[in-house]
């Protein structure tokens, strides 16, 4: 073999091996790059879930229903109640009071349309 | 003479370089054929790092998908003795010691063995963790482990239970679903750097399958509801114990189920054993009049008697064998119906006389007592029911009334449920669903008919003799504003170590449903020595009435607008 062809040989082998050396390290880097993303990634999830657990324990039944049961008699609310309220005297008085339009209201006030009764209902 | 010795040289070194080629090679074929195993087992252990991947446990929800039982990510601290300088330790242990709330003989043990690892506290709070870590200790780290919480706290810990440290689930549904929340752990074998440290490359992975999650029968809010009221029952009533279980009386679904004294399930490890019991599934009393309606059940349908037949009442004394049994009020003449009503224990004596032993028997285990029903629950016991053949002369007025007989809460309830739903025995459950996570169902549990206790006629008139009990008789305490309501009171005296009736200790219940035309919820109430007051139509019924109408309500709320418009259109607003 001569010397030139031995020293080629050599140098793509030499030149091969830092291929795979760069390639191994390279695989390595992306691997920790990875490593350090997802660690990242997890930590928030693991917050995240942390809070949403917090929340969930704050605003549980037991939480609030101990609290309000404290300060007040709570009861279910009910669907089928209709609670009438009386209105205060000083209300219904005012139903009675006279209108307090002026003419130029009066002429243009479109609640005067609304209030139109139908002849023919 | 020159060239002579250079060739002589020349070939001395060319003899020693193929001397030491031949013994390298010839170590390297030794290595190669001879010791390549070992050495590659040395390099593997070097560079691999065999990890066991942990499963996700499964989440428990309630009926409505809110979570009862979710895992967290916490650190558990470890340490490495052997990187620990030996004049730095006390004064870590002194440094740990309030942060853990540990023991210094606890931490001097751990920090003074000779090993590479040894955990010192696992599963701590992030405060706790965060503390630590400002210390800087060199030699000690953390790994994330998973942690089962609750974050209802004691809400429905009697049904969820718990799970161990590591995972394992050690009580009721934690327990019993085991198999289906843990999940399967994988495998790996990851790639290590110089440091030792893990990297996310591995040769060989099997993932973990997660567990499955749970969804209850158990609706967080009714559940809230039941125990709020129970709670106050038996503070107010200084009671031993008290049990609760509202109950879907169609499908023997669990609605709530509650049980006093209780825990935090957070807590588990520092209560003792009698809070954790869950009562109304392993505790057998005497029913007392709540029994009462077994026997009339039984007279209605085997058609020996009708609600408008008459029974004296002997003025509230009567004697039977050597025993003479009295009413808490004394009766003359009572119709079946004002029997029950007023839940007299000679009317009832006298219709069970008129029944005979063999049929009262019967209908006590067609209603369920005396077997497990079968919930999904460890722990469930049968009761104690007697065979007529080894009852006495004095049990036909004992068994009738509630007395030599033992029971459970959770039988109770599903005795009213039969009466309730037209007469069928329905299994009670506790899960409804078994699902992969966010996904497909893996299994259903379906309503289960044990077996046709009693016919719908006698069912439909056991309920408007119940009502009647509400109405007008021992029950009046559980009366539902805007819903109609039927029950049975019962009272029963303890039994004492030697055997006799105690005279200050009971037990006061409650069984019931409503709206009775239609009911949408069975109750079984159950408080154990309550004093002052012991009577069940006083101590128990207004716990059924604050419970079944906060559930009612919330109930009706769940149905659609149009019925609500529907409901409105007859005119049926208050």
């Amino acid at each position: 073999m001569r010397l030139s062809k031995f020293l080629y040989l050599v140098i793509c082998v030499t030149f091969l091996s830092l291929f795979y050396v760069w390639q191994e390290t390279e695989v390595f880097r992306f691997a920790y790059v990875g490593q350090k993303n997802q660690d990242a990634f997890q930590d928030l999830l693991d917050k995240n879930i942390a809070l949403r657990y917090n929340i969930k324990q704050r605003t549980s039944l037991i939480n609030i229903g101990d609290k309000v049961s404290k300060v007040a008699d709570f009861q279910m609310p009910d669907n089928y109640r209709l609670v009438r309220l009386l209105y205060p005297p000083e209300i219904r008085v005012s139903e009675h009071l006279p209108r307090q339009e002026n003419i130029v209201s009066r002429i243009f006030s479109i609640k005067r349309q609304a209030e139109a009764k139908t002849i023919n209902p | 003479m020159y060239i002579s010795n250079y060739h002589r040289r020349s070939g001395a070194v060319f003899l020693f370089f193929i001397g030491f080629s031949i013994l390298c090679i010839s170590r390297l074929l030794f290595i190669q054929f001879f010791r390549s195993s070992y050495l590659t087992r040395i390099a593997k252990s070097q560079y691999n790092l065999y990890l066991e991947l942990e499963p996700r446990r499964g989440t428990i929800y309630d009926s409505n998908l809110k979570p009862q039982a979710v895992n967290l990510v916490v650190d558990s601290l470890y340490a490495i003795p052997a990187e620990i300088r030996d004049k730095d330790k006390e004064g870590i242990i002194k440094q740990l010691m309030p942060i853990l709330n540990a023991d210094y003989a606890y931490l001097k043990d751990r920090l003074y063995r000779k090993k590479s690892f040894i955990w010192l506290a696992r599963k701590i709070s992030s405060q706790q963790a965060e503390a630590i870590q400002r210390l800087n200790i060199k030699g000690l780290d953390f790994i994330k482990e998973s942690k089962r919480c609750y974050p209802n706290g004691y809400l429905a810990s009697h049904v969820i239970g718990f799970a161990g440290l590591d995972n394992a689930g050690l009580e009721s549904i934690e327990l019993y679903y085991d198999k289906y929340l843990k999940g399967q752990s994988g495998c790996a074998l990851f790639l290590r750097d110089a440091r030792q440290k893990r990297l996310d490359l591995w040769e060989k992975m099997v993932l973990p399958k997660d567990g499955y999650d749970l969804i209850l029968t158990i609706d967080e809010v009714i559940q809230y509801i039941a125990e709020r009221e129970l709670d106050k029952a038996f503070k107010t009533s200084h009671a031993q114990g008290a049990s609760i279980i509202v109950m879907d009386p169609h499908t023997g679904a669990i609605l709530a189920l509650a049980n006093r004294p209780t825990f935090d399930l957070n807590e588990y490890n520092n209560v003792s054993k009698d809070r954790i019991r869950n009562r109304s599934i392993c505790d057998l009393f005497e029913p007392g009049s709540v029994f009462k309606i077994v026997t009339a059940s039984a007279a209605l349908e085997e058609k020996k008697v009708v609600e408008e037949d008459k029974f004296f009442c002997e003025n509230g004394s009567y004697k039977v064998s050597t025993h003479i049994l009295h009413d808490h009020r004394p009766h003359g003449w009572l119709k079946f119906r004002e029997v029950i009503e007023q839940s007299s224990n000679i009317g009832t004596t006298k219709v069970a006389q008129i029944l005979g032993a063999g049929l009262i028997y019967r209908y006590i285990r067609l209603f369920g007592f005396g077997s497990k029903l079968g919930i999904d629950l460890y722990g469930e016991i049968s009761g104690a029911i007697k065979e007529p053949r080894f009852w006495s002369k004095l049990s036909i007025a004992a068994v009738p009334i509630g007395q030599e007989v033992g029971v459970t809460t959770l039988q109770l309830v599903s005795a009213v449920s039969t009466i309730a739903n037209g007469g069928q025995l329905m299994q009670p459950y506790l899960v409804k669903e078994i699902r992969v996570r966010y996904g497909e169902t893996i299994k259903k549990n379906s309503p289960l008919l044990i077996r046709k206790a009693i016919s719908i006629d006698t069912a439909n008139r056991m309920k408007k003799i119940l009502t009647g009990a509400v109405e007008e008789g021992t029950g009046k305490l559980a009366q539902l504003p805007g819903f109609s309501a039927a029950g049975k009171t019962g009272t029963a005296q303890k039994l004492e170590p030697n055997g006799a009736y105690s005279h200050n200790k009971f037990i006061a219940s409650f069984i019931g449903f409503a709206p009775a035309e239609d009911p949408l919820i069975a109750m079984a109430i159950v408080i154990d020595e309550p004093h002052p007051y012991y009577f069940g139509g006083v101590v128990a019924a207004p716990v059924f009435k604050n419970v079944a109408g906060d559930v009612l309500r919330y109930l009706k709320t769940n149905i659609s607008a149009k019925e609500v418009i529907a409901f409105h259109d007859t005119g049926a607003v208050n």
